[in-house]
């Protein structure tokens, strides 16, 4: 059970106003992409949710209770929370295994069941093979997937993922993807999650907030964000987009004049295929 | 709320607390100092100024320490600056030994230097001198340490260790991102230095050239040494010698020539302040880098081989002429088995006085400096992850206190504390003890600053978001990464203030003798030989501790 209550949150730097007027519910087990321009908020809303930030002004509510308002604050960690940060946040002189583990180690947690856990959890992202190395001695994906696998040890019921992929390769990309999607389905987890990356945005989400300049521009799901963009904002940010009707049939899309492109995802029967014009992705509902 | 109210309380009562002993002890003094300089019993009067500054010593003495103490400014910097970059950036060939060899010259009495120079420049016997003239077959010796050059070389050669230490510091703190992103535009290694490294480093350049000109502006043993002989007089000797005159007038003139200096002080701080402000380019993120590192390709051995003799001038010879001396019989002649004794040695490790003034300064070191880093750790606690209010107050104060000359300190010092404002304790190790922090408390300050802004505040925040509380995430992730600078800044207090002279000179009583005090009088009026056992037995202990810290640090102790 996790739901988080944003009310009227506007947060000052100074006197830039950064984020203005947010409020919105996101429901327990719902997946939420915060998708904007570099610079529009993105990183401080989910600062705020963690409480490394406090909003200017407004409530956040996590389930029931006021985790922040001008009276109350729970610091970040009573908030049993999982968080992959934009920028890793490794340390540096311990071992993966140890990053990995230090949220169990905080929570008391059997050292026998520690060790199946994280060894677990580092299959899932792929560093079994690097369990003793140091930081230093990984590269940015490697180090960034550390960041990931710290963040789910914990089976935490809420999760903030900071462009939790963006250093890795497409494939393992997809592979991450899934982990993701198969562990916030298993364990209802509610997840907000920031990502410059369409793609990632549109296949994972259910619903997903546009979002610039502080000012909310759109909240919906992925596909009538792509069919009403809500504003000329959201229109040309997302970009120039073509659907085309098709079937799923044995790793293959098949359309209607015969033409195919093969397809690997989960999905079956008629679906929905989006292209952007302006790339050459494609994303199917 | 009521958590945080008594939260922001605790950070100003710990602002409050350190302020309060700088304010008493260092800013109050100054004050009543300059008071003292400008009134005397019938009220202003710049009596004391003219009576001083019509005494053309006086001028010779401030022309001096001027020309010196920028001279060895300029020097030492621009020997710093690439020795520091070779040995943090590059693929030098023992990189780590050169590291530790110029480092440990700042763990060693500057004074040490004059010793060793002394014995080695003498116009007439100097040890170097005639070796340099029968190589070279010249008429005569080539150098003469007694002159204002001499000075320079010495002040030289043992201050630049200061502003190795602060920029090395810098230059490892830079991302090595920013450069190789210089090199990839098509930069030269040489263009990217130029351009990206040394800009960067400026902030660190301009501090490191600061702390070398307060250092040798104030330093009292070398020109003591090296002058006397010579008859050059600086301000620091000139106002000892007032302080030894003993009259009350003699104290004014002390006094009045103290704000002189402090004057010439306060003026080069402000300049270089107002020149590249306190902006410090902080390069860090929550990702691990792995250092980078320039090859040097067909420089490297020419390169390696000129840093080699630049070690072996500046530190081997000096150090190992001292070492010799402590075993030599008559001075005159060179060591040679009949000429070997280890009388001198028997002297360091028997006489009751010597092993007295030992304790004394060993208690007090460890005393300011156990107490300067405890300073240390808060205040770089306050500046690098608190907005409380007014802590750039003590660190202010903490700047201004290293910045102003020791002798100045010290004479603020005798004239406040003992007595004629309730407080009296003079003659006592805690008067000692204070104007070590006053001095030294810096370079402990900036060493936990420095260590606590490459750890990214994202790396506690992760602490924290797994669960822990803000002492467990001190306790795992802030204490294992700055536990070597700790200990680094430890030393860096504890051993100026284990050998210091110029402020013990002043406020030593026969109770209180430090081991500073005690080389000098043994190198100025008793024997050579017996003074260089002493330094010889400190340089040992360097070597020791040094040796032990590291293999306890596994490495990773390195100041
Ligand atoms: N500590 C701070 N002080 C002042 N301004 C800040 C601070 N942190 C962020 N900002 C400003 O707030 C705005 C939002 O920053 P934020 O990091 O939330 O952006 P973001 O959406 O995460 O961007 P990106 O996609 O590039 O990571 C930016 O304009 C930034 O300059
Ligand atoms: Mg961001």
């Amino acid at each position: 059970m996790s739901s988080i209550t944003l009310k009227n949150i506007t947060k000052f730097y100074g006197d830039v106003e950064v984020i203005k007027n947010f409020s919105q519910v996101i429901a327990d087990h719902e997946f939420v992409t915060l998708l904007g321009p570099s610079g529009c908020g993105k990183t401080t809303l989910l600062r705020m949710i963690a409480g490394f930030e406090k909003p200017t002004t407004g409530e956040i509510m996590i389930d029931d209770v006021v985790v922040s308002d001008s009276e109350n604050f729970i610091p970040p960690n009573e908030r049993k929370i999982g968080m992959v940060f934009q920028s890793y946040a490794v340390w540096p002189h311990m071992n993966v295994f140890d990053n990995v583990a230090y949220p169990l180690k905080i929570n008391h947690v059997k050292k026998s069941e520690i060790k199946e856990r994280v060894e677990t959890i580092l299959d899932a992202v792929h560093l079994l093979p690097y369990i003793n190395r140091m930081p230093n001695e990984l590269s940015g994906g490697q180090q960034q997937r550390v960041a990931l696998g710290r963040a789910l040890v914990s089976n935490p019921k809420l999760l903030l993922l900071d462009e939790p992929l963006s250093n890795l390769d497409a494939k393992l990309r997809e592979s991450m993807r899934y982990e993701i999607k198969e562990m916030q389905k298993k364990f209802g987890i509610t997840v907000v999650y920031v990502t410059h990356d369409q793609t990632e945005a549109m296949t994972m989400s259910d619903r997903v907030i546009i979002f610039n300049k502080g000012v909310i521009q759109q909240i919906d799901t992925p596909i009538n964000i792509y069919k009403n963009p809500a504003n000329e904002f959201v229109r040309d940010f997302i970009g120039r987009i073509n659907f085309i009707n098709g079937t799923v049939n044995d790793g293959k899309i098949i359309f209607s004049d015969n033409q195919f492109i093969t397809y690997s995802g989960n999905k079956s029967g008629d679906v929905l295929v989006a292209i952007r014009t302006d790339s050459d992705g494609y994303i199917v509902f | 709320m009521q958590n945080l109210k008594y939260y922001f309380n605790f950070k100003a009562v710990l602002i409050f607390i350190i302020a309060a002993f700088l304010l008493l002890f260092n800013v109050f003094p100054i004050c009543y100092l300059i008071f003292r300089s400008f009134f005397n019993d019938s009220g202003f009067t710049l009596e004391a100024f003219k009576r001083i500054y019509t005494y053309s010593l006086n001028w010779t003495a401030l022309r001096n320490t001027l020309i010196t103490a920028t001279l060895s400014m300029i020097f030492g910097v621009m020997i710093a600056f690439p020795l520091a970059w070779l040995v943090g950036r590059t693929d030098l060939y023992g990189k780590k030994f050169f590291r530790t060899l110029f480092v440990m010259t700042y763990m060693v009495p500057p004074y040490v230097g004059a010793m060793a120079w002394l014995r080695l420049l003498n116009p007439r016997v100097g040890t170097l001198n005639v070796f340099l003239k029968n190589l070279l077959s010249l008429p005569d010796n080539p150098f003469n340490i007694y002159t204002l050059g001499g000075l320079v070389w010495v002040l030289t050669t043992f201050y630049y260790p200061y502003a190795f230490i602060t920029i090395s510091r810098a230059m490892e703190k830079m991302d090595p991102s920013l450069e190789e992103a210089s090199k990839i535009s098509g930069a030269s290694p040489l263009k990217t230095v130029l351009t990206v490294t040394f800009p960067i480093m400026l902030p660190s350049i301009v501090a490191a050239g600061l702390l070398v000109f307060i250092s040798a502006a104030s330093c009292y043993g070398i020109p003591s040494i090296i002058g006397a002989p010579g008859q050059i007089d600086t301000v620091t000797t000139r106002i000892i010698d007032y302080v030894y005159v003993g009259s009350a007038e003699g104290l004014t003139d002390a006094t009045t020539l103290a704000v002189s200096l402090m004057l010439i002080a306060n003026i080069v701080l402000y300049i270089s302040t107002f020149i590249c402000g306190k902006k410090q380019y902080i390069t860090v993120s929550g990702k691990s880098t792995r250092p980078n590192i320039v090859e040097l390709g067909k420089w490297r051995i020419p390169i390696t081989i000129l840093v080699s003799l630049f070690a072996l001038i500046v530190v081997i010879i000096p150090f190992a002429t001292v070492a010799i001396t402590s075993f030599t019989k008559n001075l005159g002649k060179p060591l040679s088995l009949s000429n070997f004794t280890t009388r001198y040695w028997n002297i360091l490790l028997t006489r009751k006085t010597i092993f007295d003034s030992a304790m004394n300064s060993l208690i007090s070191a460890s005393l300011a400096a156990t107490f300067g880093i405890i300073i240390s750790c808060v205040m770089a606690w306050l500046l690098t992850r608190t907005k409380a209010r007014g802590r750039q107050i003590p660190d202010f104060l903490i700047t201004l206190g290293s910045g102003t000359p020791s002798v100045v300190i010290a004479l603020a010092l005798i004239m406040t504390m003992s007595g004629r404002f309730g407080i009296n304790i003079y003659n006592t190790l805690s008067i000692m003890i204070i104007a070590y922090m006053i001095k030294y408390l810096l370079m402990g300050m900036r060493t936990i600053v420095s260590a606590m802004n490459q750890i990214h505040p994202s790396l506690e925040e992760a602490a924290l978001i797994s669960g822990a509380k803000w002492q467990r995430s001190f306790r795992d992730v802030v204490l294992p990464l700055i536990a070597p600078s700790v200990v680094a800044g430890w030393f860096l207090i504890f051993m100026p203030s284990f050998y210091e002279l110029t402020m013990s000179t002043l406020l030593y009583s026969t109770d209180t003798k430090t081991i500073g005090y005690e080389l000098f009088t043994y190198q100025t009026y008793h024997s050579q030989q017996t003074a260089s056992a002493i330094a010889t037995g400190i340089l040992v202990l360097v070597i020791v501790v040094n040796w032990i810290l590291n293999k306890l640090t596994k490495g990773e102790f390195s100041i």
